[in-house]
């Protein structure tokens, strides 16, 4: 009985994790902090100076901004929309997966083209696929929102 | 699997938006269900046959290939 209680919560938990949304007015203030921290990065390009530990702070904070948007509910969260949100996810992931394995090695053909003195094997970075994967996420979100309006 | 939710919907002279306020879903999703690219959940499903007073199999039919 205590064994059932004690996975009864722990299944409880695990929904509201997986379930887990913001509030629909989050949506505003998670764009509000993404282009704050966009306008700051392009700010610090155009200025002298080392604004490396600044630079990093901006791309976690853009990260941020784009996970708010993507966990926020829309004005009306149905099943529909929940289902929009699952073919969007597999699809992001999908893609993500595919570019982590292959932009590296466009890398290396274009350096092969333009630089072949100077070739760089190099992986992507964490802000980079966190970042394709958000973006992708919501582009298909929307697409198919917009496509089913 | 298609559906007469559209003939329903004109019988009891309900918009795609009162349909959809009277399930709790959004305008978006009725237009979906109707134009057979989303294929709606039992609970909906039932949601549905509350408001037209009809068992689900009236308006919800399997093609030959479901």
């Amino acid at each position: 009985m205590n064994k059932q209680k004690r996975c009864e919560g722990e299944e409880r938990r695990l929904n509201w994790l997986i379930n887990f949304k913001l509030p629909n007015y989050c949506k505003k203030i998670g764009w509000g902090i993404l282009l704050v921290s966009l306008l700051l990065i392009l700010v610090t390009k155009l200025l002298d100076g080392n604004f490396d530990l600044l630079k990093n702070i901006l791309k976690k904070a853009m990260l941020l901004g784009l996970l708010i948007v993507t966990i926020s509910r829309e004005k009306i969260e149905d099943e529909f929309i929940e289902n929009l949100r699952g073919k969007s996810f597999s699809f992001a992931f999908i893609v993500g997966v595919v570019f982590v394995l292959v932009q590296p090695v466009i890398n290396y053909i274009v350096f092969l083209f333009f630089k072949p003195e100077k070739i760089i094997f190099k992986d992507l970075g964490d802000f980079q696929v966190l970042w394709f994967l958000l973006v992708v996420y919501l582009t298909a979100f929307w697409s198919l929102k917009r496509r089913n309006a | 699997m298609k559906n007469t939710l559209k003939v329903e919907r004109a019988i009891l002279n309900l918009t795609q938006e009162d349909l959809a306020q009277n399930i709790g879903v959004s305008r978006q999703t009725i237009n979906s269900i109707e134009t057979n690219r989303y294929v709606p959940s039992t609970l909906l499903a039932l949601k549905l046959s509350k408001v037209f007073n009809k068992p689900v199999n009236d308006f919800f039919k399997l093609e030959e290939n479901d």
